[in-house]
């Protein structure tokens, strides 16, 4: 029997997965406004023969109460722009453009995948988001986001629409080449869970441990099969983020220096961000301001007191929470180690079915994914547990996916 | 400077969108010496050509890109941030139209009003990049728009670096009119100055008179001139020869696609005189 293969994706967004990422000497947060570095990082990713680049994206205005930070790399370009450019320099990498189903019609999202899809030949993807930032609503002349029950339903019938419309262009002609993009979704909650398995092809989720990897696969291949779908038609996909070094020793001094590059300021910002309420003019060395955070923050206030619940208990220093909370980004698994013990970590969570692949997300850009793709990718291919070359051209191809069924077909 | 000798083209096939086919018309464009590609143009819009100037944007090192974008089917903030990164991955070749066609009236004009305060708030050196003393940007130059329009509200900031042309140049059609004063270009079907406009070009056939385009560009009622191509291999080399003398003159050189043709932002639509500055990194 074949050995479980391993799929690769590269999750680029911005300079790299932590914030203080763009300080590190060997990021390049000048590179991200010129093709240079697109056309140098995407010819990198197919050298790593990675399935795909996925760029997310965001719509908010940035900044909590109104003040830009100033200490947080911002490079938001347009996903499908940079990802389009990307698929003019490369042959058989796969581009996943994030689209938001709340602040898109289906005709708008329908007409830039139809000429994304023609254009790079049958290689795009379409990460389906909800818009769930509060900032996002007025820049598209709306006081508050639709409730969250509602941004979900609003999603599948935006999916849907764009399906029919796609279907309609196929038939029409020339052919979609294939046939519609490939379809990826990131839900988190039960409704999110639900709507991944009914519409996604491929789910980019975080998992922070091989328990929850497995946890997560299960519930949903098992919500998939569940609605009558296949689930090995779809890749499940955890974000892993690393940070290597020679010995272990090494890459725990590696991730130091990276972890040193944080500054009290920085990581207010970063906590301000993600709490969505400013946290600037607060006394850093004062317990944090619970109070005022759960009185000022616009996201769901429940969520926002579960988040502080202990620190409130402990009257943790805002300082002291900040600088943790920067430690640990968005709960996905964190890999600190030799290049040897990365690849056999990788193998035994796909081994265990704890994933169908990995979402890179470097720690830095470029640096980051150079010293992956130069050291781990070597090992994953000299077990046998991860491709040399390309199977085909088409996303859906290099996904192992079967052919898109065409409504006339 | 001397004025230059402005050569644009439009490509409504819908083969634009064929890699191969594209690739080839592209470096046509390229050899040809164009200065404006125009993706789609007002009333021939077969595919979305704000993707498809991204594609272009690496494959060129000196045509300006135009993306034709429907004021019926799109959203100022999604295109500001779109055309934003464009001109980054071109370094500052980015124009855009806005056609009228299924839309309300007033709706275009609403786009362009909406798309331009985005892009002007931001401070074009607002970007510091200090990874020793840990400033990534200078907060103070990024600016809310709170623009209201009639069909479009969009408070921003918009979360993306003012392109390097500042406003992405803003082409306008005789054919589809807009209620607009302040454009970059306006095509034109007879010899005549666009009074809202800065530059004027002539759209013409290989039939219209050379002598009579020269005599109308050396009296300064036209800037140059428009062909819709329905053959690109065949009708850009002949475009090129037909106009050799006439661009013989022009400045040429380096600079963005605002610097090259002559077209400083117009003041009144803009709060900054120029583009996006990336500071360098040693």
């Amino acid at each position: 029997m074949m050995t479980k293969q391993i799929h690769l994706w590269a999750f680029l967004q911005g300079i790299g997965f932590y914030p203080t990422g763009w300080k590190h000497p060997r990021a390049r947060p000048e590179g991200v406004f010129s093709m240079d570095y697109y056309r140098s990082v995407a010819k990198l990713v197919e050298k790593g023969r990675f399935d795909a680049i996925v760029f997310g994206d965001q719509l908010q205005s940035r900044g909590a109460g109104g003040r830009t930070p100033e200490r947080m790399a911002m490079p938001t370009l347009d996903p499908v722009s940079l990802l389009t450019a990307m698929s003019a320099v490369t042959e058989h990498v796969g581009l996943v453009a994030t689209i938001s189903t709340t602040y898109n019609t289906p005709e708008m999202l329908a007409e830039r995948f139809a000429a994304m899809e023609r254009i790079t030949g049958g290689r795009s993807g379409w990460n389906i988001v909800t818009s769930a930032h509060p900032d996002t609503a007025p820049n598209f002349g709306e006081a508050e986001l639709p409730p969250k029950d509602t941004r979900y339903s609003h999603a599948a019938e935006v999916v849907d629409k764009a399906c029919e419309l796609w279907a309609a262009m196929d038939r029409a002609g020339p052919r979609l080449p294939q046939g519609r993009p490939v379809l990826v979704q990131a839900g988190q909650s039960p409704a999110g869970r639900d709507f991944a398995a009914r519409t996604a092809e491929a789910i980019f989720c975080p998992a922070a441990s091989i328990e929850a990897g497995i946890d997560f696969r299960n519930d949903l291949r098992s919500r998939i099969a569940g609605l009558g779908r296949n689930p090995d038609g779809t890749r499940i996909m955890p974000g892993l983020s690393c940070v290597l070094g020679g010995s272990e020793e090494e890459a725990k001094a590696n991730h130091k220096a990276i972890m040193d590059l944080a500054d009290v300021a920085l990581a207010i910002e970063y906590l301000s961000e993600s709490l969505c309420c400013d946290l600037t003019p607060f006394d850093p060395e004062a317990p944090l301001p619970v109070a005022a955070i759960i009185a000022n923050t616009l996201l769901p206030k429940s969520d926002v007191e579960r988040m502080v619940a202990s620190a409130a208990e402990k009257g943790t220093s805002l300082r002291d929470y900040a600088m943790n909370f920067m430690l640990h980004p968005r709960g996905h698994n964190v890999f600190i180690g030799t290049p040897e013990q990365m690849a056999d970590m990788m193998i035994s969570w796909r081994d265990a079915g704890a994933c169908d692949g990995f979402t890179l997300q470097p720690s830095y850009m470029p640096g980051g994914l150079e010293d992956f793709v130069g050291e781990v990718v070597p090992i994953l291919q000299k077990k046998g547990r991860y491709r040399t070359e390309y199977p085909g051209n088409s996303l859906r191809e290099t996904l192992g996916l079967p052919a898109f069924a065409r409504a006339d077909a | 400077m001397t004025r230059p000798f402005i050569l644009s083209a439009a490509i409504a096939d819908p083969q634009l969108a064929v890699p191969a086919t594209a690739a080839a018309w592209l470096d046509a464009a390229e050899a040809a010496g164009l200065d404006l590609l125009h993706f789609g143009e007002a009333g021939a819009r077969p595919f979305d050509a704000q993707v498809l100037v991204a594609w272009a944007a690496p494959l060129t090192k000196r045509v300006g890109l135009v993306a034709c974008v429907p004021a019926s089917n799109a959203h100022p903030f999604h295109v500001a941030r779109a055309l934003s990164a464009v001109d980054f991955l071109c370094s500052g070749r980015t124009a855009w139209s806005v056609v009228p066609e299924g839309a309300s009236e007033g709706m275009a004009e609403d786009m362009i009003g909406a798309a331009r305060a985005l892009w002007d708030g931001w401070g074009s050196d607002t970007l510091i990049l200090d990874k020793t003393g840990g400033r990534y940007l200078d907060a103070a130059k990024v600016k809310a728009s709170n623009y209201e329009g009639p069909f479009f509200k969009v408070a921003g900031p918009v979360n993306a670096m003012r392109p390097l042309v500042g406003q992405p140049l803003l082409v306008t059609y005789e054919a589809a009119p807009l209620a607009i004063t302040d454009a970059d270009i306006a095509l034109v079907a007879s010899p005549q100055k666009a009074a809202g406009a800065t530059k004027t070009l002539l759209k013409i056939t290989f039939e219209t008179p050379l002598e009579e385009i020269a005599q109308h560009f050396a009296e300064g009622v036209i800037d140059g001139v428009h062909l819709s191509l329905t053959d690109p291999l065949a009708e850009l080399p002949a475009l090129a020869q037909r106009f050799a003398a006439l661009v013989a003159a022009n400045p040429g050189g380096a600079g963005n696609l605002r610097e090259r043709l002559g077209l400083p932002l117009p003041a009144t639509a803009s709060n900054q005189p120029d583009g996006a500055k990336i500071p360098e990194i040693a």
